[in-house]
């Protein structure tokens, strides 16, 4: 014990003595003060570098120190940064260490210092820190070289959201600096009078080409200089995603993933972020040059197990993601092949195919996907290397898609890609009978049987319908049937059939059979059945019918309809309904609004004749009257008129007419009676008047003033609203007096016509009475005579034969035509030819008879050619005395005397202005009677009526000219009783 | 403002002065080359605005269009000065700023291929740029030709200077060149136009 004693006691003093030894050695060499330090800048890392050494070490010895690293800008007082880095520092060693400045270096000055202190678990406390190195100083601003303006960090690579500081050196104060990121100005901070920071707090990515930042220095408004950086900011390396590994065929493995943003930069200040696969049990890796799949190669077959690390790596980070997993525990197998199908007939076929093999005894699990008719169904089945599957209940002459795809059966990982094959089965009979219809048109003798059937639906086809059977047996003779045989797709035939009840067969061929036979039977009995139509409402939706059930056993009910009213054969439709059902809705999109449709409701027999119970009809939605009734206004008195429009069609309408409005305008402000006030869409106000009647069209409008105007306006209206708006007809009521007039006048009017109709029938008798015929003197003999003696221009008459009467002295203007009436003409041509003839008119003043007067003319041997061409032509009556006075003429003046005379009295008793024509003397001619005796005394000597001279006076001296008008006035002279020549 | 006017026929008696009189080029008629020159020049101007508006889509905006690169003769001028130029001197500056330009708009080529490999109508269009630049300086060579005057030599304007610069450099001077291209390109078509209506006759 006291052994133990004495040797723990001197081992103490033996440690004791030793560390106080050491302590001495440290505290002779101490202080360990940093030597030797040295600073280096890397400008694109801003980053200072620092390297020292420390002196006094023993020789051989580790030691654990602590720096403490001093950092200040711009000024040594100015301390931005301390900080302490420890290490174990052998003898003579460099020790190194780095600052990341966020201030660009090349904007300030940096000074570091440093000091270090033993932190050694062999040396006891108390430690002491060395003394600080002396400030060194670091500064880059020398090598900038020519200008006035700098901007840092250049061409800088950050991450996206990180903070950036930028800032401007500008050698001359007094230019103003401004600076602008992406064109927007930007403000700093300033640390100097020569240089500005700013700082830049969670930089967006803008654009992979960098963010444009620059710098403007300028004095006033000239510019200086302009500098700027163009800062590239990476987007953030995203970690990759969905990463797996599978094998195809335990050769090798095909890993993939999601890499997610491409965080590549222009001027290749990062290429796209690389990937890399490591497998941890095997240690190998790969660099991967897809930057979305990658190949492994299976070298190993003993190895199962694989850990793979997927790494992702741009210039600013790292990313990875890991995966374990047991190589058949991922196995995706590669499609099957050689999909084919045998044995197909109509309803069912054998698919098989085959895998490729990855080892043996494999089992994998399949899936078939049958697609057809747009159906689908799956089967799963479990193979080995050749698969196949028997596909059942398949559909008829239907093409079909079957796919397949399988998996490892024993560790399900994923199916295979597909791979599948058309087939199609073979057609069978159809399966059912075709839905049939029919219209029933009768003729004398004859039905006229439309049939029309519907063309199977392809489930029931089977196959495609070649053509159609349709057999008509009588059944009142039951030997003789027809067969008729349309080709498809028709869908309707026409038969014509007499008054026998037949049975129709219709049957649908395919390539492969004939379909059940659709029957129905045409009675004997005409449809001669009254029902009445019943209207019905429809909706945008169709019709709802409804019918009463038929007495007796039915097999069913049949509505049918058109759907375009244009063409039966296209339009007809029909529906089935159960025997059970009296209702029915019949929707379709044909149905179009304004247009009437009819239904008819048929019950079926157990004998399949049709019985028609009820028709209907019906607008899917009524719409207003399209045109309006063209009104006839008649019996239009001064208080009354009928209106009128029995040709106004109510069936053709685009709904049902339920009636018509009258409009009527007067100026009365009061309606009339039945009238009621309405305004009309433009404002103005009229009467209004409404028939509930469709079928009536007519209207008396009575209670009206007479000579006044009214308008009025008819439209007929239904459920939808009135017809179209049109102008008003105008009608204007008549005079009261009027229609008194007219029931004077119409009688009066009728009793001239009855006179005039009577003195036409008596015209004969009148004249008879009235105006006999006067004789022609150039139709009697004495013509004869005068020819006989060659002289025309004489005629010699015994005067004492004559009357004296009257002369006509024709004075005519050249060129001037006299205009004679009726029996005149002659004479007028044989004026034109002989104007020099006076003409011995006789006057019936001076006849007491109303016989005949004889006319005799004679030449005027006086005349000369300027009193002719006076062209004053007329009949001037002579005076009654004129007989008195032919003595007094014999001689020239005593006659010129007495044409003055004669003269001066015509003027007195003619009017001026109407007479024309002057006066001669004339001597009455003593024949009286008939004509005929004027050739009595043909060439007896005139006693003294040989006229040696006569004197017309022409008119104009005394009178205004003649003018056509004025010897037509001339005549009016003539009483009525004088005759013309 | 008052207009130089220069007579053609007074050039013409220079030209056959300065000219040695049996000097085939000078046999050659200058209005055809021109003509040619002419019709390449008013195509360039087509599409200069096009290629300065894809430059400047694709890098961002850029602030002052006084940008300018030492290398460059600047295509302003004084429009009296301009007007007042003598054959010789209105066909060698644009001569030897589209020389220039070839070579810039190469330079330019190259940093937008490497800035961005994957802009494929900059690049085509820069090229197609250059292209023309060369057709054009072709055709006032032989415009020279035929005015008997001597053509300047293709010199290197670049040198040195184009290498070490800063992505922000790179842009601003494919910005400077593409808008330099189209500011001579307009001159180019000035200049030719009035030598087209001098030498038409």
């Amino acid at each position: 014990m006291a052994l133990f004693a004495i040797f723990q006691t001197t081992s103490f003093l033996t440690l004791l003595s030793l560390r106080t030894y050491q302590s001495e050695v440290l505290a002779e060499r101490l202080p360990l003060t940093p030597v030797s330090l040295k600073v280096s800048t890397n400008s694109t890392r801003q980053s200072l570098h620092l390297q020292w050494t420390v002196h006094n070490l023993p020789y051989h010895q580790e030691l654990k120190m602590v720096f403490q690293i001093q950092i200040s800008r711009i000024e040594t007082s100015n301390v931005i940064w301390v900080g302490n880095y420890s290490t174990t520092v052998k003898w003579n060693q460099v020790l190194h260490w780095s600052w990341e400045s966020e201030l660009p270096l090349e904007c300030a000055t940096h000074f570091v210092r440093i000091k270090s202190v033993v932190d050694d678990a062999k040396f006891p406390e108390p430690n002491f820190w060395s003394n600080w190195s002396s400030w060194e100083e670091v500064s880059v601003q020398d090598s900038f070289g020519p200008g006035i303006l700098f901007v840092f960090p250049k061409d800088k690579l950050v991450e996206e959201g990180s903070n950036v500081t930028i800032c401007y050196v500008s050698r001359n104060i007094q230019n103003n600096v401004s600076c602008y990121l992406e064109g927007k100005q930007i403000h700093g901070e300033q640390l100097d009078p020569h240089v500005t920071a700013f700082n830049l707090n969670s930089v967006p990515f803008i654009r992979n080409k960098g963010t444009n930042i620059y710098c403007e220095a300028s004095q006033g408004n000239v510019s200086e200089d302009i500098k700027g950086i163009v800062l590239f900011v990476s987007k953030v390396l995203e970690e990759p995603k969905d990463f797996s590994c599978e094998a195809e065929d335990f050769k090798t493995l095909h890993c993939t993933w999601d890499p997610g943003t491409d965080t590549a930069l222009g001027w290749s200040k990062q290429p796209s972020q690389s990937y890399t696969l490591f497998e941890s049990f095997s240690g190998e890796k790969k660099l991967c040059t897809h930057k979305n799949w990658c190949n492994w190669q299976i070298t190993q077959d003993s190895q199962e197990t694989y850990n793979f690390t997927l790494i992702a790596e741009n210039y600013l980070r790292k990313r990875s993601v890991n995966i374990l997993f047991n190589l058949t525990h991922r196995v995706y197998l590669m499609n099957p092949f050689s999909v084919n199908f045998e044995n197909v007939n109509a309803t069912n076929a054998i698919m098989t195919w085959k895998v490729h093999s990855m080892r043996n005894n494999f089992t994998y699990l399949c899936q078939i996907e049958l697609h057809g008719e747009g159906k689908m169904m799956q089967y799963n089945v479990s193979i080995k290397v050749n698969g196949e599957y028997f596909l059942s209940e398949l559909e008829p002459a239907t093409e079909y898609m079957a796919r397949v795809r399988c998996a490892d059966a024993s560790h399900f990982w994923k199916w295979s890609e597909w791979s599948g094959q058309n087939f199609t089965t073979l057609e069978a009979a159809p399966s059912e009978a075709p839905d049939v219809w029919r219209i029933v048109s009768l003729e004398p003798g004859n039905h006229t049987v439309t049939l029309f059937w519907k063309p199977l639906s392809k489930l029931h086809a089977n196959g495609k319908i070649l053509f159609y059977n349709v057999v008509v047996e009588n059944l009142d003779k039951p030997s003789s049937s027809e067969l008729h045989s349309i080709p498809a797709p028709a869908n309707s035939t026409k038969l014509i059939l007499d008054r026998c009840s037949y049975q129709i067969c219709v049957i649908a061929n395919n390539s492969v059979g004939a379909s059940p036979a659709s029957v129905i039977v045409i009675s004997a009995d005409p449809e001669n059945k009254e029902v009445e139509e019943e209207r019905i409402a429809g909706t945008e939706g169709g019709f709802s019918l409804s019918w009463k059930p038929q007495p007796g056993d039915v097999i069913g009910y049949v509505v049918d309809w058109c759907d375009h009213t244009q063409d039966v054969l296209s339009g007809f439709q029909w529906k089935n309904v159960g025997p059970n059902t009296t209702s029915t809705v019949i929707s379709t999109d044909a149905f179009r609004p304004g247009v009437r449709y009819d239904f008819r409701i048929y019950g079926l027999s157990t004998k399949r004749i049709a019985c028609l119970l009820e028709k209907k009809t019906g607008y899917s939605q009524e719409l207003a009257p399209s045109d309006n009734p063209h009104v006839l206004v008649d019996t239009l008195t001064s208080h009354s008129f009928t209106l009128s429009w029995k040709d106004y069609s109510t069936e053709s309408q685009p709904g049902f007419i339920q009636g018509y409005h009258v409009y009527l305008k007067s100026k009365a402000r009061q309606c009339h009676p039945r009238f009621e006030k309405a305004v009309l869409s433009d404002g103005s106000e009229c009467c209004k008047y409404k028939i509930d009647n469709p079928e009536e069209k007519a209207l008396i409008v009575d209670n009206l003033k007479p000579e006044s105007f009214y308008e009025f306006f008819i439209t007929p209206f239904t459920s939808a609203g009135e017809g179209p708006s049109a102008t008003f007809t105008k009608v204007t009521t008549p005079d009261e007096h009027s229609s008194m007039l007219i029931h004077i006048l119409l009688p009066m009017v009728f009793c001239v016509l009855l006179i005039m109709v009577m003195c036409y029938l008596k015209s004969q008798w009148i004249k008879e009475t009235c105006y006999p015929d006067i004789p022609d003197p150039y139709k009697s003999s004495i013509l004869s005579l005068i020819k006989f003696k060659e002289n025309p221009h004489l005629i010699i008459m015994n005067v004492s034969d004559c009357i004296p009467d009257a002369i006509e002295v024709v004075s005519k203007p050249e060129g001037t035509k006299i205009q004679f009436l009726g029996t005149r003409k002659s004479l007028t041509e044989t004026e034109l030819t002989k104007p020099n003839y006076l003409y011995l008119l006789p006057t019936e003043k001076n006849h007491s008879g109303s016989g005949p007067v004889p006319c005799i003319c004679f030449e005027n041997l006086t005349y000369n050619q300027a009193a002719s061409d006076s062209a004053s032509c007329g009949h001037v009556p002579v005076s009654p005395k004129a007989p008195s006075m032919l003595g007094l003429m014999t001689s020239p003046e005593n006659v010129l005397k007495a044409l003055e005379k004669n003269y001066m009295n015509s003027l007195g008793e003619i009017p001026a202005g109407e007479t024309s024509l002057n006066y001669v003397s004339q001597l009455a001619s003593p024949m009286f009677g008939d004509k005929d005796s004027l050739p009595t005394n043909p060439v007896e000597p005139p006693h003294s009526s040989e006229y040696k001279m006569q004197m017309a006076v022409s008119l104009h001296l005394a009178l205004p000219p003649p003018t056509e008008n004025s010897s037509l006035s001339s005549i009016t002279l003539l009483d009525p009783g004088e005759r013309y020549c | 403002m008052m207009l130089l006017t220069h007579h053609p026929s007074s050039h013409l008696c220079l030209l056959t002065l300065l000219s040695p009189p049996l000097s085939s080029a000078a046999s050659i008629s200058p209005a055809e080359p021109i003509s040619q020159a002419y019709s390449l020049a008013l195509y360039m101007q087509k599409n200069t605005s096009a290629l300065l508006r894809t430059y400047m889509s694709d890098k961002g905006p850029f602030s002052d269009p006084e940008l300018q690169l030492s290398s460059l003769p600047p295509a302003t001028a004084f429009f009296k000065t301009w007007h007042a130029l003598d054959d010789g001197e209105r066909l060698s500056l644009p001569q030897r700023a589209f020389l220039a330009l070839t070579q810039h708009l190469q330079l330019v080529e190259d940093d937008q291929s490497d800035l961005n490999p994957g802009s494929p109508i900059l690049l085509a269009q820069l090229g197609a740029a250059r292209l023309r630049a060369q057709g054009l300086l072709g055709n006032m060579a032989a415009i020279m030709t035929a005015l008997g005057l001597p053509i300047p030599p293709e010199e290197d304007t670049l040198g040195l200077a184009a290498f070490g610069a800063s992505a922000f450099e790179r842009k601003c001077r494919g910005y400077v060149v593409t808008q330099e291209y189209g500011h001579w390109t307009d001159r180019a078509v000035r200049d030719l136009a009035l030598l087209k209506a001098k030498y038409s006759a």
